[in-house]
């Protein structure tokens, strides 16, 4: 009994050690990439625009802006007032788009959370216990595969209502479905090796051995997972606010581009277009980079010279 | 073989039926009055109750999934309100048009992607894979509107190479036959840009897959023990090393196929593409639900179809698969 | 027939320069079965892949020559060695057989290219032919040419895998670890059918191993390796029963079966040295219980004890005591305690 014990304290130890190594090979790999550095700053950027934009932004978003004249300041080109110049009611663009990195973090966030946590959680059980429970949630699986993405997220936001609630759990609702595949099958392999036998034998519940022994051994790929979760979401949040299902009270990014699109902006004002075009672009690629140098540690096959 | 083919058939009818109840559920059980959703505003209460009946809705929700369930088979999608003409007439020729749209982007994105992915992940550890790298990850970092906008503002407003949208000049009619209607330069002409959209944001993905499964088969030791044979390069590189890094491609090829279809949502919008998702977009801003509800199907049937396709090919060119 | 001189084989690293391979001669005569042996990280697997220079890109033969019937192979093109040498000569066999093999292909289908990228008069039927002849030989049914790799069990894969080393009937095959994957019984079968072919073919081997009793059992002379040198070389009894550099004592050590007389297990303190930039001293003398001072200071020149016995090690002469000083276990227990705690740390875990 007390050699199975300690066999189980070196299997949690294992375990543990193997995040701790992977959190500092991450934390090295990173260190020699350009580009994670880059991903890492400009993400810093749009995280203090998210969280502090309604203190910091220069104008009311919603507010019509006048000129000196009195008039309403229609498609104004970029002055030191409203630096990315305003929409075609005087809306101060900048400020818009400062509020839109709040939408995209929020969502990001949230979703990519959800889907993981729905995702990892449905790898676990399949992978774990295998037949009949596996065969039927990797079914449940090829049936949200079976969904087309854009279509059915707008068929159930329109129904539901275009809040940006509805939005992050409908994309959550569909993006767990590639983390539980591919976690799937890294826990196949777990489950052979001998710390999930020796936790077996000495009496660890299913339970236990899932989330304690399993869980910290995929950890790399679910954080990976996590990381393209927010990129995805993000695009998908654009995608769908691009629409024009976007959540009429809050200033996204896609919503931004979906008005300067509808009103013909692209043609004359492109600076109501390309600020928040190029602000999606840039999040996006920044949580990549991350991704990227993230994945190196998860595949070592990739790390080669 | 036979055995793993019969099995994924009835894993496709197992899926393409819950696709189709899904389907149901979403158009009838929504919060509220669902029969809301199927009544144009300003109706009469007897106008109102004759439309109820009329699609069935009064009936028990059974009786309804019954019916949606025979509709279905016999081919029938309702009618549109909007066009106030069968559903499936009206999506046929804007099925076509969204199929040799991202068919067209699909093929250049997978050919120029895993071409230039092989070839980057060949070149592994140089200067030049690592911008291929950074361009791919740009690529895929835009949404299909953004790079749309993008070559929009280029080659239409700044360049006037091409035109801003639509399928065919403004006022033509459409050729009544199939044939007339997709062979023409006129059609092509205003298909660069829309496939181009396509093209470039689904060629980041072949890119960077063939590339890491190109450097995954080439640490094996079957690829160190075909040097050690003596053989060339070239048939290192395509029969052996290509070979295999495409096997997980093929999957990837009709998943992303089959999802390319939801995409076209996007790129459609943009460039005023009359095809099935820029009137799935359209009809459900205009509540034509039997209308929303046939484009969701045609699009759902084409992925998971194109899923399905994805299993068989991946059987047929791995024999591991085969025998499992 | 292949004597390898003097050969320096360096890895460009950020660290520095490796010399994994620094100064190794060592000849194998026709039909011969050497046996290289040593732990692993000691320069073993790069200077078999040297020979056809099967190395990676920051990796070069620095110096020395792989003369093969008198012809230097370090000489040739590129594209001469892979045509005129690279299988058709010198062939290897994997670690692990089922790696070995491209799994979308059948087994016969790559003896089958191999076979016609070297020989072009030879149609695909005789190809095929060839293929089935040498698996009826390697006690496998010709039938199962047409199978896949992971039709085999890993046994089958192995043989397979001899099959497609001998399909062009070579003077040499290098053989890195090819039982190591497998169980003994079969390991021991493997052996056999591959020593039997090796007679009737008349092909040499050159046996890399860390695994004592294998080459003790399976070799005609055996080469001790340490450092990127050959640190003793003899014949197989010879090293076996009367070694005399302290680094095959402690080897010798580590396997109970191969001297009856011994009964514990000790295995050798510390690990093998980097070889980043090596200082000019005897390599072993960090771990060596009988290091002196001029062991730090003097890289000792190979010395002859008759018979083509080699030794590189200044206390050679010694050999009586270095003998009975090397199977007690203090004196590789006490090397320990003027060890670094790193390395420390890492013999208790070898010990328990």
């Amino acid at each position: 009994m007390s050699t199975n014990q300690s066999t189980i304290t070196t299997a949690t130890e294992s375990a543990r050690n193997s995040v701790a190594t992977a959190y500092s090979k991450s934390r090295s790999i990173l260190e020699g990439e350009r580009l994670a550095q880059f991903g890492v700053i400009v993400l810093a950027v749009f995280i203090f625009a998210g969280l502090f934009a309604p203190f910091i932004v220069p104008h009311d978003p919603g507010k019509i802006n006048h000129g000196e004249d009195g008039d309403v300041l229609r498609l104004a080109e970029p002055t030191a007032e409203h630096p990315f110049g305003t929409t075609h009611l005087g809306r101060d663009v900048m400020s818009q788009v400062m509020m839109g990195a709040q939408v995209s973090l929020i969502v990001g966030l949230t979703a990519a959370a959800i889907a993981t946590v729905v995702g990892t959680s449905v790898a676990l059980v399949a992978g774990y216990y295998g037949g009949k429970i596996d065969n039927i949630l990797m079914r449940l699986v090829d049936i949200a595969y079976g969904l087309p993405f854009l279509p059915f997220v707008i068929a159930l936001v329109f129904i539901f209502g275009s809040s940006l609630y509805n939005i992050i759990l409908v994309i959550s609702l569909l993006m767990w479905r590639s983390s539980a595949r591919v976690i799937r099958s890294e826990v196949l392999t777990q489950k052979e090796r001998p710390y999930v036998q020796s936790a077996r034998a000495a009496g660890a519940s299913d339970f236990r051995i899932m989330f304690r022994h399993i869980l910290p051994n995929v950890l790399p790929l679910v954080v990976l997972y996590l990381t393209f979760g927010v990129a995805w979401a993000v695009i998908y949040e654009a995608s769908i606010a691009f629409l024009g299902f976007g959540d009429p009270d809050m200033y996204s990014w896609g919503t931004i581009l979906y008005e300067a699109y509808i009103n013909g902006a692209i043609r004359y004002a492109w600076w109501w277009v390309i600020p928040p075009g190029v602000s999606i672009m840039l999040f996006v690629m920044s949580v990549f980079f991350i991704g990227r140098s993230l994945e190196k540690v998860t595949n070592p096959d990739l790390r080669h010279n | 073989m036979r055995k793993f083919i019969v099995r994924r058939v009835a894993y496709l009818i197992l899926t393409y039926w819950a696709f189709i109840t899904i389907l149901f559920l979403i158009f009838r059980v929504t919060p509220g009055d669902p029969t809301t959703l199927y009544i144009p505003e300003g109706m009469s209460q007897a106008e109102r109750q004759a439309t109820l009946e009329r699609y069935g809705l009064t009936d028990p929700l059974y009786v309804q999934y019954v019916d949606y369930l025979r509709m279905l088979l016999s081919g029938d999608l309702g009618t549109s309100y909007r066009y106030n003409a069968p559903v499936w007439d009206v999506l046929t020729t804007k099925f076509w048009n969204t199929i040799f749209l991202m068919a067209g982007a699909m093929t250049i994105a997978y050919t120029f992607g895993i071409a230039f992915g092989a070839y980057i992940g060949w070149l592994r550890g140089t200067a030049k894979e690592k911008y291929g790298m950074v361009l791919a990850l740009i690529a895929r970092s835009s949404p299909e509107f953004w790079i749309g906008i993008v070559l929009l503002s280029i080659f239409v407003f700044q360049l006037g190479w091409f035109p801003w949208g639509g399928i065919r000049e403004i006022g033509a009619e459409a050729p009544a036959s199939f044939f007339d209607r997709y062979v023409n330069w006129g059609f092509v002409y205003h298909l660069v840009l829309p496939v181009l959209t396509g093209a470039i944001y689904y060629m980041a993905q072949p890119i960077l897959l063939m590339r890491s499964s190109m450097i995954s088969v080439l640490n094996t030791d079957y690829i160190e023990i075909k040097k050690a044979e003596g053989l060339s390069n070239y048939t290192i590189l395509y029969k052996h090393a290509a070979r295999n890094s495409i096997l997980p491609m093929v999957t990837v090829v009709a998943l992303v196929a089959g999802l390319s279809v939801g995409g076209s949502l996007v790129i459609e919008t943009v460039f005023s593409w009359p095809g099935m998702g820029r009137e799935m977009v359209e009809s459900v801003h205009h509540n034509d639900y039997p209308m929303a509800q046939g484009a969701f199907f045609l699009m759902g049937s084409v992925v998971i179809f194109m899923n399905f396709i994805a299993d068989i090919a991946y059987a047929f060119l791995d024999p591991r698969v085969r025998y499992e | 027939m292949l004597e390898i001189s003097d050969l320096e084989v360096r890895y460009d690293t950020e660290h520095g320069e490796v010399h994994a391979v620094n100064g190794l001669s060592v000849d194998l005569a026709e039909n011969e079965t050497l046996g290289l042996v040593g732990e692993s990280g000691c320069g073993k697997t790069t200077t078999a892949k040297s020979l056809i220079r099967l190395l990676e890109s920051n990796c070069t033969i620095a110096g020395g020559s792989v003369e093969l019937d008198g012809r230097d192979l370090t000489d040739l093109s590129l594209k001469e060695l892979k045509r005129e040498v690279r299988w058709s000569e010198i062939s290897m066999i994997p670690q692990n057989a089922m790696n070995g093999f491209d799994p979308v292909y059948t087994v016969g289908e790559q003896i089958v290219e191999v076979v016609q990228a070297h020989e072009s008069d030879t149609s695909k039927g005789e190809a095929r032919e060839r293929a089935r002849e040498l698996f009826e030989k390697l006690g496998i049914d010709g039938d199962r040419i047409d199978d896949y790799p992971h039709q085999f069990s890993g046994g089958m894969a192995q043989r397979a895998m001899v099959a497609l080393a001998l399909a062009l009937d070579p003077k040499v095959i290098l053989a890195d670890e090819p039982t190591t994957a497998l169980d003994v019984v079969i390991q021991d079968r493997l052996l056999d059918v591959i020593q039997d072919l090796q007679d009737e073919m008349d092909v040499a081997m050159l046996l890399i191993t860390h695994d004592m009793s294998v080459v003790s059992e399976r070799c005609d002379n055996i080469a001790v390796m340490y450092g990127g040198r050959i640190v003793e070389y003899a014949d197989a009894e010879t090293i076996i029963k009367s070694p005399r550099h302290p680094y095959t004592l402690g080897l010798r050590n580590s396997f109970p079966d191969i001297t009856e007389d011994s009964q514990d297990l000790i295995s050798i303190p510390g690990a093998p040295p980097t070889l980043v930039d090596p200082d000019e001293m005897c390599q072993f003398a960090p771990r060596c219980p009988f290091a002196e001072e001029e062991c730090w200071e003097v890289a000792p020149e190979p010395v002859e004890y008759g018979d083509g016995h080699r030794v590189e090690c200044h206390r050679a002469d010694e050999v009586e005591y270095l003998r009975s000083e090397a199977e007690k276990h203090e004196t590789w227990t006490e090397l320990e305690s003027t060890e670094t705690d790193d390395e420390l740390t890492e013999t208790e875990v070898k010990n328990d």
